[in-house]
């Protein structure tokens, strides 16, 4: 049974942004604006938290890049009162765009706040509208949204490989935002699949995962500890 | 008392019903005006989207969700009064039964408004609603929110039938009262569709007393698990100073105190605006004031067991939250609460100067704000301190939520001197059972006292 | 000798009490006398019992469990129409399935027992309901006795009424 993941090697990441960037760009995120983003409305489904250790000049900046965990045991998923959100078998945590009413409970109950509200409808002045992805829809106003392991690419890969009638190669299907670190920190894959890249480092000393005592059983793996 | 001066009081009951009473009128007129400010407000906001509101990343609920915790725990007023104090055949409520089932079928209207509110589609909310469509998804019960509509469906269908019932006999008063003076009026017929052919024979009173009584025991669970549920719409989220066990029964118990502090209010204001002191007597209000005092002792110790519990475990996701209320921003909010919820009314109620009706009233109106405090605390207090302690987030409300809040508290008003004027706020013929009972009473005190040899 | 009723408006049940005493010595059955009031009268004002009787708490009872199942299998049914899996929870999560369960229960004693009530009292009766002559008498408390008898019946039993009146 296929089950995405993805690893995040924090010793590599350098805290660019290009991640965040790519994952706007794939995902037709909306940009709020400077007024609605002072008000704490800013979309990225890709953000880098920066967390300073020390007192200068001995100060050390910790980038952690924070997306959907996808976890196997969510607690955002019960709370939905319309299903808008819940567990595909693949292991991606879905999000049904048409279902979502707006009652914000999933959001108040993810321990990442890695769930993103559409406050107002996007606006996409002329020509940024040319540079929307026609693979992912653009949400309307009261709809909930966060990173979907940019599911389209997933399933596009899925249809190839189907009608090249043979399964899905480990590195084939990658996520906006591995596509695009420089650092190569991110990389995305089936964890159930003991061969693929992401389940040999899961396995590896320096695998963690986010909030673990939660239990949610992220899917995320971050490596971390060697610097 | 006699006969002739229960019922000079009775038509003080009836005055408001018959009579054009101005203030009543310029009070509705006013209020009307705030009903208009709340569905103009929240038209506003379903013509220009959520965004219009002040809730954003991370604090997805404010004062929408605080109101309908609020309005849904004034609620538990008329709960408390005509069915435990009916259950308990305390005879000192029959006064004051159905000014408090009244004040908890509007609250809960006005709750019930809020989820609708605060939804970010809410043209899309009956997704909600258990009913077969083409898509053959329906609604998730496992989520805390389909708990919350069918407690509130439940609790508010049981407290209009409750407020319904009894109004039955006291409609047939009125309309055997109206048939004589004035058989051709607007008024008298309104009555006597109000009374369906009530004729007050002794089978339909033992069938409506059953039914009464059947309905009181009923709605006592109802009340319960209504806010409860309510709470657990927190409690079920793992979320730092929500994901508490205590949450269900604080709850209860500040949803019936706030209950009682409306109580309190809307009692003392209509003891004075309808001058009828005889029935929402000294008596009264000294049994409701101890009643009150219990609820602020309760309320008191509920909230310092979940405070202390978060200090002594010292969890750094709760204490950022905890600290937030005792020493930080909201700490002017939180110290403002204890003083309105435990300070003064420990202060005032235990001395029966203090159990005075315009004492009871103070003290009400404190609580009343201090309750609204306590769940703002909650909802936004622990919104804006995700575990994550990159995601801190602030709050500020922006006119509409403050517009909607200010015209549901007029709605709410609108609604009750709608009420008082078309109903008797005091159940007639309750307060007149009560009366045979006294009689009968002294009447086998009095037979029992001639039997007795003389010492 | 027409048949017709005779009413009678007493100040205090216990006017009425004497006055069906004297109407059960005369033999007037029970089936022709009608008795009404604002407030529940005592049981121990009608002489032999008042006779009424109400299947509330069974109905209620019924109505519990009726709402209940109702409620229980909406959720179950509908949860395995179109399973979807969310978090750590089964499709039909019982404790989940309790809180609706329990809800159902309450909202079926409830809309039960008032249909128990307006069933049992013959409401609404607002074209059978008969206006009588007294009727305003009940808005001053007073108890109202109505005899279906012939004209000429005697009416000792009235004795003591504030007012009486024939149709």
């Amino acid at each position: 049974m296929t089950r995405w993941g993805l690893v995040i090697d924090t010793d590599r990441c350098t805290g660019c942004g290009a991640c965040a960037v790519a994952c706007h760009a794939e995902n037709n995120i909306q940009t709020v604006g400077e007024e609605e983003a002072a008000k704490g409305r800013a979309m990225h489904w890709m953000r880098i938290e920066r967390y300073y250790e020390g007192t200068f000049p001995d100060v050390r900046v910790r980038f952690q890049p924070v997306l959907c965990q996808q976890c196997r045991q969510a607690p955002c998923e019960p709370v939905c009162p319309v299903y808008a959100t819940y567990r595909t078998p693949e292991g991606l945590n879905a999000m049904v765009y048409a279902r979502c009413i707006g009652t914000r409970y999933c959001a108040n109950n993810c321990p990442y706040t890695v769930r993103f509200f559409n406050w107002f409808s996007p606006e996409f002045p002329e020509p940024l509208q040319r540079q929307l992805n026609p693979d992912v829809s653009v949400r309307p106003a009261g709809v909930m949204e966060k990173c979907t392991f940019c599911v389209q690419r997933i399933q596009d890969a899925q249809d190839i490989a189907q009608d090249e009638d043979r399964e899905v190669r480990d590195g084939e299907i990658r996520t906006a935002c591995s596509q695009s670190c420089p650092a190569q920190a991110i990389t995305f894959g089936d964890l159930d699949d003991p061969a693929s890249r992401v389940s040999q480092m899961a396995e590896e000393q320096r695998a963690t995962r986010l909030l673990e005592d939660l239990s949610t059983e992220p899917s995320v793996i971050y490596m971390r500890g060697g610097r | 008392m006699s006969n002739a001066v229960a019922r000079s009081h009775e038509e003080q009951l009836i005055r408001p019903l018959t009579a054009f009473r101005p203030k009543l009128f310029v009070g509705s007129l006013v209020t009307g005006l705030l009903v208009g400010l709340l569905f103009y407000s929240w038209g506003y906001q379903i013509v220009n989207d959520i965004g219009v509101a002040g809730i954003n990343r991370p604090v997805f609920w404010g004062f929408y969700i605080t109101n309908f915790v609020f309005w849904i725990g004034i609620s538990h007023a008329g709960t408390l009064i005509s069915a435990i104090l009916r259950v308990t055949q305390a005879e000192w409520r029959r006064p004051v039964t159905r000014c408090a089932e009244a004040i908890t079928t509007f609250a809960l209207m006005i709750g019930g408004l809020f989820p609708l509110i605060h939804l970010g589609r809410p043209l899309i909310f009956w997704y909600m609603v258990p009913i077969p469509t083409g898509r053959g998804i329906w609604p998730n019960f496992r989520s805390p929110l389909m708990w919350d509509i069918m407690a509130i469906t439940t609790y508010l269908l049981g407290s209009l039938l409750y407020l319904f019932l009894p109004l039955i006999p006291d409609m047939a008063i009125l309309r055997d009262r109206a048939m004589k003076v004035s058989p051709r009026s607007v008024r008298t017929l309104f009555f006597r569709v109000m009374a369906l052919g009530w004729r007050g024979t002794p089978q339909q009173w033992h069938s409506l007393e059953a039914g009464i009584r059947a309905m009181a025991v009923i709605i006592i669970p109802v009340a319960v698990s209504v806010h409860t549920i309510v709470s657990w719409d927190f409690a079920m989220a793992v979320q730092p100073m929500w994901h508490s066990t205590i949450f269900g029964p604080y709850f209860v118990v500040g949803a019936i105190y706030s209950g009682v502090a409306v109580l309190m209010v809307a009692m003392y204001l209509l003891r004075r605006g309808l001058g009828i002191g005889e029935y929402l007597s000294d008596k009264v209000f000294n049994n409701l004031g101890l009643l009150f005092l219990a609820f602020a002792l309760m309320w008191g110790y509920f909230t310092f067991a979940e405070h202390l519990t978060v200090w002594y475990g010292h969890e750094h996701a709760e204490m950022t939250v905890f600290n937030q209320r005792i020493s930080g921003e909201y700490a002017w909010v939180f110290w403002t609460m204890i003083v309105t919820n435990v300070v003064i009314p420990l202060s005032v109620l235990p001395f029966p100067k203090g159990r005075s009706p315009l004492g009871t009233a103070i003290v009400g109106l404190g609580v009343l704000v201090g309750m609204w405090i306590e769940r703002f605390l909650i909802v936004v207090g622990t919104l804006r301190y995700p575990r994550l302690d990159f995601n801190v987030g602030t709050y500020s409300p922006t006119w509409v939520e403050v517009g909607i809040l200010v015209g549901s508290v007029g709605l709410f008003v609108f609604l009750y001197f709608a009420f008082v004027q078309t109903t008797p706020i005091v159940s007639i013929w309750e307060v007149r059972e009560g009366h045979h009972l006294e009689v009968k009473a002294r009447m086998q005190h009095l037979a029992a006292a001639k039997e007795e040899p003389h010492v | 000798m027409s048949e017709g009723r005779t009413h009678a408006a007493f100040e205090s049940p216990y006017d009425l009490r004497d006055a069906l005493k004297r109407l059960a010595a005369d033999g007037v059955s029970s089936k022709d006398i009608e008795i009404r009031s604002s407030a529940p009268l005592d049981h121990d004002v009608f002489p032999d019992g008042a006779g009424v009787h109400s299947r509330m708490p069974w109905m209620a009872l019924l109505g519990a469990f009726g709402g209940g199942t109702a409620f229980f299998l909406m959720v179950k049914l509908t949860s395995e129409a179109y399973p979807l899996p969310t978090g750590h929870m089964a499709i039909v999560a019982l404790p989940t399935a309790g809180v609706i369960t329990f809800e159902g229960i309450a909202i079926g004693a409830i809309i039960c027992t008032v249909a128990t009530v307006l069933y049992e009292c013959g409401l609404p009766a607002l074209f059978r309901s008969r206006q009588g002559p007294l009727d305003h008498h009940l808005a001053d408390d007073h108890v109202l006795l109505s005899v279906r008898c012939d004209e000429g019946a005697s009416e000792a039993w009235t004795a003591g009424a504030l007012e009486t009146a024939r149709d």
